[in-house]
């Protein structure tokens, strides 16, 4: 085992009127690690990535961001306690710059009157609900305006500031040469590194990548592979990646959760996981396990997730 | 110079521009009235576009928060006009009221604003469009059976204690508030949110709290936008915050292209001056000298022409005049201080 434990859910689950989307999900980040979540179409992988992100609220369990629990705060929240995601068909700021849609991400941590440590702590104190620490938030954003409305000197050393950090995270990703480029206009596989980047931006401790490979050509996907292991180092993060290429996910990743209709299938080394008849089945019928001699698992899926 | 003066050298700047205008042409009453009404336009579309361009929002209640800043500076001025501040000059004293009264119009519009856009901005679509028609609409029929608001027949008697200067001030005021804003960081969390919500919210930005306050700042100037015209018109009443007026200011932005601060000024001076013009054009064809009824007609084709004037802009650039960008976006680039805009 690795670092500190990052992000965690206990038994998560969401229905969606009658639908069960995700069931009884475990999974544990820690700093360092990187881990797989694959599963066909439909499985639950994006309804998982959106639970731990706070675009869905948890119908069942608990999701727990370096030990507190974050049910039911906004995704803006989440994200300020570390938690970066990109998304499976980008969303990006179409009509800013590169630059901008990565300085958007990239906020100041100075607060002008009391620090986000501060007013953190108080939150975390109350769970979220200290009517202090918002009239906190709230002095400082008001103060926060005025600061770019009379442009002050820490303003404009603020914004230096950001911009250079910004032009840092272009580099990294190899965008510099689009810094003022239109985000609409840049190439697919662009596209996706300056939504990796502007998620950067917002100095997560655990990264979600909703499918980073789609629509990338072979070399893309090799190079796409490298980078992934640099930024965990280069920004000791936790990952996890969502991704239907088998051999960037089975290629990269430490650990590999399967989910099928919302259920975990299996879990454990990509070794294991490829050989698992239950994903085979997920996967490709079991009329072609029936067909291939392999062992035909038991119908109708119980709700116990056998973890490996 | 010094990075703390930065930011007051356009303050420095406008003030004498404008006080060299307000001596030159200041005397002129037809041309102070249309400047003024230019000018009350110019606010009202470029602080609209704060919330329809630049956050994406569909406000169409604009004039029911220039009504709230109208009567509240118009019947704060008509209560305090006998007043005077003493030890300071009648003229001076006149003036430290004026601009109170216009804070003061501009707060109780921001106060409506943010009461009107909390709950409304929590959601995501058309429902500001809603709930901002119903309060512009609430707004007027209110004043409207008040006899503290003087009824259908409004407030007269404020003290025209407005001027070119003044007006043109707070142009320049909401003009340079609303560039600041888009150069920030805060300015571009307003961008994101119109570019992309859901991605805007995961990325860490407070989407709700970013279009409260755009909401917030949208309508004070609204406030005192309708302070200033309390303070030029003869007599404010009920039927100068219509539907239509709001819409007025809508067609505005769309013209000028949303987001666009510059294209909302162009705009909103073309629009207003455009019924003006065709007037005396109309005039001029059709002669007074044929008779009084046919300059009549021709000035009642006026505002169909306008607006087929807006239905071929519309048709020809859908996007506004300027689209997202601003005016010097345009110029060649050889021009000095022409530079590659923020977005």
């Amino acid at each position: 085992m690795s670092g500190e434990v990052l992000l965690q859910t206990v038994r998560a689950g969401i229905e969606f009127g009658g639908l069960r989307a995700l069931h009884g999900f475990d999974l544990e980040i820690r700093r360092g690690d990187l881990k797989g979540l694959i599963g066909p179409n439909g499985a639950g992988k994006t309804t998982a990535f959106n639970l731990l992100t706070g675009v869905y609220v948890p119908t069942h369990g608990e999701i727990r961001v370096c030990g507190e629990r974050v049910n039911g705060r906004q995704p803006h929240q989440i994200n300020h306690l570390g938690v970066a995601r990109t998304f499976q068909n980008i969303r990006l700021f179409r009509a800013l710059t590169a630059l901008d849609n990565v300085r958007v991400a990239c906020l100041s941590d100075e607060r002008p009157v009391f620090t986000r440590a501060r007013i953190d702590e108080l939150r975390r104190r109350s769970s979220g609900k200290s009517p202090v620490a918002e009239a906190m938030d709230a002095l400082n954003n008001y103060v926060d305006w005025w600061r770019a409305l009379l442009l002050t000197p820490g303003f404009q050393k603020e914004e230096a500031e950001l911009t250079r950090r910004a032009e840092e995270l272009l580099e990294v990703m190899g965008l510099s040469h689009r810094r003022d480029e239109r985000a609409r206009n840049l190439p697919y596989g662009e596209q996706r590194r300056l939504e990796i980047a502007r998620a950067l931006g917002t100095r997560p401790k655990v990264l979600l990548l909703d499918e980073p490979a789609a629509g990338m050509n072979t070399r893309e996907k090799g190079d796409l592979m490298v980078l992934i292991r640099q930024l965990r180092d280069q920004f000791s993060l936790g990952l996890l990646v969502i991704e239907h290429d088998m051999k960037l996910v089975m290629g990269i990743c430490e650990e590999i959760t399967v989910l099928d209709h919302g259920v975990t299938i299996a879990r454990g080394a990509p070794e294991r996981v490829r050989q698992d008849p239950k994903v085979i089945e997920a996967y490709l019928g079991d009329s072609y396990l029936a067909s291939h001699g392999l062992p035909v698992p038991p119908h109708a899926p119980t709700s116990e997730t056998p973890v490996t | 110079m010094p990075a703390a003066l930065r930011g007051l050298v356009p303050v420095l700047i406008a003030i004498a521009v404008l006080a060299v205008l307000q001596v030159l042409v200041g005397s002129s009453p037809f041309f102070v009235y249309l400047a003024s009404i230019v000018g009350v336009n110019v606010v009202l579309a470029v602080s609209l576009n704060i919330v329809n361009g630049m956050t994406g929002q569909f406000s169409i209640g604009h004039a029911g928060f220039m009504a709230v800043g109208a009567y509240t500076a118009g019947k704060l001025s008509l209560l305090i006009k006998d007043l005077a501040i003493s030890g300071l000059p009648g003229v001076v004293s006149d003036q430290v009221q004026f601009v109170g009264t216009l804070l003061a119009g501009g707060i109780a519009a921001a106060v409506c604003g943010f009461v009107v856009g909390l709950p409304s901005l929590r959601l995501r679509g058309d429902y500001l469009a809603i709930v901002t028609l119903g309060f512009g609409e609430i707004i007027r029929v209110i004043v409207q059976n008040l006899d503290l608001f003087g009824r259908a027949l409004g407030l007269s008697g404020v003290p025209q204690t407005s001027s070119l200067f003044a007006v043109w001030f707070c142009v320049f005021l909401v003009t340079l508030v609303a560039r600041r804003i888009v150069g920030s960081t805060h300015g571009r969390s307003l961008w994101a949110i119109r570019e992309d919500e859901v991605a805007a919210e995961a990325m860490g930005v407070n989407t709700t709290g970013y279009k409260v306050r755009a909401f917030v700042i949208s309508s004070f100037f609204a406030g005192v936008a309708g302070g200033l015209f309390a303070h030029f018109v003869p007599i404010i009443n009920p039927g100068s915050f219509t539907f239509v007026k709001s819409i007025e200011v809508v067609v505005m932005v769309v013209a000028g292209g949303l987001g666009s601060t510059t294209g909302a000024i162009v705009a909103a001076v073309f629009l207003t001056l455009l019924p003006e013009a065709l007037r005396t054009l109309f005039l001029q064809v059709g002669g007074l000298d044929t008779g009084a009824s046919l300059a009549q007609k021709v000035d009642q084709i006026r505002m169909p022409v306008y607006g087929i004037l807006l239905v071929i802009l519309m048709l020809v650039r859908p996007q506004g005049l300027f689209g997202t960008r601003e005016i010097w976006d345009l110029l060649p680039r050889w021009l000095p201080g022409t530079r590659r805009g923020l977005r």
